[in-house]
């Protein structure tokens, strides 16, 4: 049944409180006065300059971009192999590989960067590209598992057992046939990774010192003592670069299959 | 241990062409019985071996190190501690509240627009995923700095009561309340109810209520009677993944709500940076991942872990 013109209006309503805050937030970016007012007083990218000329705000853009694509990479390593082993392996009952492998999705954040801390402290690596990059890797890895598991179960075993009968080793079968074809799964996944990795505070907290912070653990210090412009202009950044990925994902596979139909 | 460092050797050692040939000798496709009676290292799980390995040493040893940490910094008294502390004893059943209050609101106002979502013409669809996608990706830092930014007492809402509206003389208290808290955790966990709510919708055969509207049934009923208990599996899913979520939350109350309310998140954090405490932390941690994954083992029966977890793939808080 279509719904009703109450319901419709009611999700239009709701629709726009859904998209509010992110467009308030980059308007209180663009303005070109010094403090966060709505509707701001003015155009300009000042804010942006400013806040990609600082030093502070540089060094810790750099962190997120290292530890995300770290993390994006270990997590797609690492999901690949699991999703191996839950679909195919015998050694260990799949159903205890998948709750292996989608445990971290359930814990919460606040006590897995305990986990981390207590760790990381202990083996000196507490505060460093690696450290957090292979925290967040463990929260990516489930996004990488799922997608490709369910890549897995769509290959076409004929095509692999075809390689092996024309003499390819089951090494060479799976780095030739089998990964190519989940490979696009991986990389969704490895996109997801790179996101929760790229704005995740909680963990980052944990994992931070004063010489190593990533964008949202700075944006966190400096939102706790208010509002600012650069603020905004840092959230906005934050939003985009989430935004074109998300994109990526969601729009990306349907995109590439309707470039390859035409050609 | 050992077993499993068997697993590549194996595995790579097996020569390649008695792989497919021995396959064949069988018989055209019978698998050996022996085989499949006595799991043993395969080639697969020689592939999983790399994979396994790391979420054992990267997140099962961080996790084992919290409950060891919890029991003996300085000793199991931690959890004697939590239960006799009147302030965390409170902060457990706001939490509680708070979680529960969330997801209704999650669930009540994420129902209608994963309803119109799912039975509407193309714009109107194409408008309400846009809008949810674009709040459902925008981080969970930055939603809230927005919240801050609308209910401060600088904020949108008091400049428009005040200087344009001119209701009111002083600023009203927006921020720092449980009333901020609310606003901001179901902002940020709607979306996973709509996305559940959407996908259980989408999966009713029209059929179904078409045959009750012709048997005469009113469009009110034809919803109490066939939609809505159809769609209650999403509505699960929807809700359990909301609670659970919500049971952890730090950044949002941290920055809406005042600091007379400290939820389970924020008491867990206070341990550890505020009163160094580490012991306590811990086992406040052990605590509420033992909730978390209890009230989803419970709703796993129900309707599956898959559909529960599987709500917003890819985005987690």
């Amino acid at each position: 049944m279509r719904a009703g013109p109450g319901v419709r209006v009611f999700a239009c309503l709701v629709a726009l409180v859904f998209v509010a805050p992110t467009l308030i937030v980059a308007a209180t970016a663009v303005t070109s006065g010094s403090m966060v007012a709505f509707p701001p007083n003015g155009f300009s990218l000042r804010w942006f300059e400013e806040v990609l000329t600082d030093p502070e705000w540089l060094t810790a853009l750099g962190n997120s971009v290292q530890v995300g694509l770290l993390a994006a990479v270990l997590a797609m390593v690492a999901g690949t192999s699991l999703a191996f082993a839950a679909a195919r392996g015998r050694f260990l009952p799949p159903s205890l590989v998948t709750g292996l492998a989608v445990l971290p999705m359930t814990v919460p954040l606040v006590v897995a960067g305990i986990g981390f801390y207590l760790v990381y402290i202990r083996v000196g690596l507490s505060g460093s590209v690696l450290s957090l990059g292979l925290a967040h890797a463990v929260l990516g890895l489930p996004f990488v598992f799922v997608n490709v598991l369910a890549a897995l179960t769509g290959v076409d075993r004929r095509v692999e057992e075809a390689a092996r009968v024309s003499g390819a080793t089951e090494t060479v079968t799976l780095l030739r046939i089998t990964l190519p074809l989940v490979a696009p799964a991986a990389l969704v996944g490895g996109v997801l990774a790179f996101v929760s990795s790229w704005d995740e505070v909680v963990v980052a907290l944990f994992l931070n010192t004063p010489q190593f912070r990533t964008l949202p653990v700075v944006m966190w210090s400096q939102v706790r003592s208010g509002v600012e412009p650069s603020i905004s202009a840092v959230a906005t950044l934050i939003t985009l670069v989430s935004l074109v990925m998300a994109a990526l994902v969601l729009l990306g596979p349907a995109l590439l299959k309707r470039i390859r139909r035409r050609t | 241990m050992s077993a499993l460092s068997q697993i590549p050797a194996r595995g790579l050692e097996r020569d390649p062409v008695t792989g497919p040939g021995g396959r064949a000798g069988d018989g055209g496709g019978t698998p050996a019985p022996a085989r499949r009676r006595f799991p043993r290292p395969d080639y697969w799980s020689g592939v999983g071996l790399p994979g396994l390995l790391f979420v054992i040493a990267a997140f099962a040893v961080p996790m084992v190190v919290v409950v060891v940490k919890s029991l003996t910094d300085p000793s199991p008294e931690n959890y004697a501690a939590i239960f006799s502390s009147a302030v965390y004893q409170r902060s457990v059943w706001d939490t509680l509240r708070m979680a529960l209050v969330v997801t209704g609101l999650c669930l009540l106002i994420g129902y209608p627009y994963a309803y119109a979502m799912a039975r509407s013409g193309r714009a109107m669809r194409t408008f309400l995923t846009v809008a949810l996608m674009l709040a459902f990706w925008t981080s969970l830092l930055v939603r809230t700095y927005a919240w801050q930014i609308i209910l401060n007492d600088t904020g949108i809402v008091n400049t428009v009561l005040r200087e344009w509206l001119g209701l009111v003389s002083e600023p009203v208290r927006l921020i720092r309340t449980p009333f901020a808290v609310y606003i901001g955790m179901v902002h940020v966990l709607m979306p996973y109810a709509v996305l559940a709510l959407f996908a259980q919708l989408r999966s009713i055969d029209p059929d179904v209520e078409r045959a009750a509207r012709g048997m005469g049934a009113r469009p009110w009923r034809v919803f109490a009677r066939v939609t809505l208990p159809l769609s209650l599996p999403g509505a699960v899913a929807g809700g359990v993944l909301v609670f659970v979520l919500a049971l952890g939350f730090y950044i949002t109350p941290q920055l809406l709500g005042g600091a007379r309310q400290i939820y389970v998140g924020q008491a867990i954090m206070q341990q550890i940076e505020q009163f160094l405490k580490p012991g306590v932390g811990a086992a406040m941690a052990v605590l509420l991942f033992a909730a978390v994954l209890a009230v989803l083992a419970v709703a796993a029966r129900f309707v599956g872990l898959g559909r529960i977890l599987g709500v917003g793939m890819g985005r987690r808080r």
